[in-house]
């Protein structure tokens, strides 16, 4: 009954592809935000936190548009990326890049949970024991926020799997090459003559949701029994 | 409880009240100025007509027909989705008449091509998606015919209808884009850098056809009538339409 043509294929690999490299690209980025939103004071804060948290509220399209102005050919990046020989849009870079500017506020907020809940009376032991900033960060604050780190990651890998709006501007949809799970439905989804493929596929991406958050759960579950 | 509840129906009607008595256009994208200027001028000796138009990709607006979308008059960029909807019986077979006809042409800002065989030396193509967007079917039926399909298939960026196709060319993010000539002329970066040669694709033909709704909106019926006259025609001309 479940109907998938070579090119689904693909777009379920391209899912899964550009959810990791979303996901691996943004962790060091949000682990810093984060952690500057956490622990650092400085001038300015509200603005890094409404700026980070944008892209949630922002609808995708939107933020694909924006990045079509910054990276396209005569863009503000793009055109100095052009002349260095890289190209971005409609390729998978530029799917991993939307999904990962869309996805990051999950991270940093997951991530900023974890690191909340991080008793600072540890923090301030390891300085007074001599540790310095660094040592505290490494040995103290990445293990304590691993939850976050966890819960975060595996949001927003979900979010990427899921990401359309921005992804179907910047990335193009180019079966094979960056045609993702969601821009392969849609095109089924606009054509009279492909209900069945449409609906296999919905099922492949409601599985794979499915089993994504299944995993969320069961480490936030472990951690909190942990922690 | 009951609150709610008469919220809810009051959204509810709210937000369908807005199309009684209207007329409801699902015409190809590519149509998009011609009828808007066709419409006005009928709204001028019609006064009281209300249009909601909904331009798209046929086949997404066959799709939304057959799904019980509001839809009077359905214009097809190709024959194929008003067969679909005739096979379906949801549209007055009576009515099917054509409207106008048009040719495909490639277009982009930057001159790389000047035939079909100088399309393989390109990095990306925009197309309309073949499996809802006419334009985009007329081209890979051109590719297929011009032997190129296979060297083509990975430059291809399937937009999700004609006038997203032309976004890409004016842009200069493709190298170029298969869009109808009267797409074309209505660019302002993006010049034509040459037409399709007829051979390798059928003629692009726009059928139109009142809907089972439509066949009984008087408004509907009398737009339909004037989309056949000499007038429309002229209207359609200036904007590159082939009339015969």
């Amino acid at each position: 009954m479940l109907h998938l043509s070579p090119t689904d294929y693909d777009a379920i690999r391209l899912s899964l592809q550009v959810a990791f490299a979303a996901t691996l690209l943004s962790l060091p980025f949000g682990f810093a935000t984060a952690y500057l939103i956490t622990f650092v004071t400085f001038r300015g804060k509200m603005l890094v936190e409404v700026l980070v948290n944008l892209p949630l509220t922002l609808p995708p399209v939107v933020v694909g548009y924006f990045l079509l102005l910054l990276l396209g050919k005569h863009g503000l990046l793009g055109s100095l990326l052009n002349d260095a020989g890289i190209r971005l849009i409609f390729t998978l870079k530029a799917a991993v890049i939307a999904s990962a500017v869309v996805g990051f506020p999950l991270l940093v907020r997951s991530l900023r949970i974890g690191m909340e809940g991080i008793d600072p009376q540890l923090i301030n032991a390891s300085r007074t024991l001599g540790a310095p900033w660094y040592d505290a960060l490494g040995t103290v604050i990445l293990p304590l926020s691993l939850p976050g780190l966890i819960a975060g990651s595996s949001l927003m890998f979900a979010r990427s799997l899921g990401e359309f709006g921005a992804t179907i501007i910047v990335a193009g949809n180019i079966p094979g090459v960056t045609q993702t799970i969601p821009l392969a439905i849609y095109e089924y989804a606009s054509s009279p003559s492909s209900e069945t493929m449409a609906l296999s596929l919905c099922l492949v991406a409601v599985v794979i949701s499915m089993v994504v958050l299944f995993l969320h759960e069961l480490m936030a579950k472990k951690m909190a029994r942990r922690g | 409880m009951r609150c709610l509840l008469s919220i809810c129906l009051l959204v509810l009607v709210w937000t369908t009240f807005v199309y009684a008595d209207d007329v409801n256009l699902s015409v190809a994208a590519s149509l998009k100025e011609a009828i808007n200027e066709l419409s006005d001028k009928f709204t001028k000796t019609h006064p009281g007509v209300k249009f909601l138009k909904n331009y798209g990709a046929s086949g997404a607006l066959a799709k939304q027909v057959e799904n019980g979308a509001p839809s009077d008059i359905f214009i097809s960029a190709n024959v194929e989705w008003v067969d679909y909807l005739k096979s379906r019986k949801l549209v007055d077979i009576a009515s099917i008449g054509t409207l106008t006809y048009n040719a495909l042409v490639f277009a982009g800002t930057s001159d790389k091509a000047s035939s079909m065989r100088d399309l393989i030396k390109l990095e990306k193509i925009a197309i309309g998606s073949p499996k809802s967007v006419p334009a985009g079917e007329y081209a890979t039926e051109a590719f297929k015919r011009a032997g190129l399909d296979k060297q083509l298939a990975k430059k291809l960026v399937m937009a999700k209808d004609v006038r997203e196709c032309l976004m890409y060319a004016e842009k200069g993010e493709v190298d170029g884009a298969f869009v109808y000539k009267t797409d074309a002329l209505q660019a302002k970066q993006a010049k034509i850098f040459f037409v399709v040669p007829q051979e390798l694709y059928p003629r692009v033909t726009y059928p139109m056809v009142l809907t089972s709704t439509g066949v009984k909106n008087r408004d509907a019926v009398a737009f339909f009538a004037y989309l056949h006259s000499a007038e429309a025609t002229s209207v359609l001309a200036r904007y590159g339409f082939a009339t015969r």
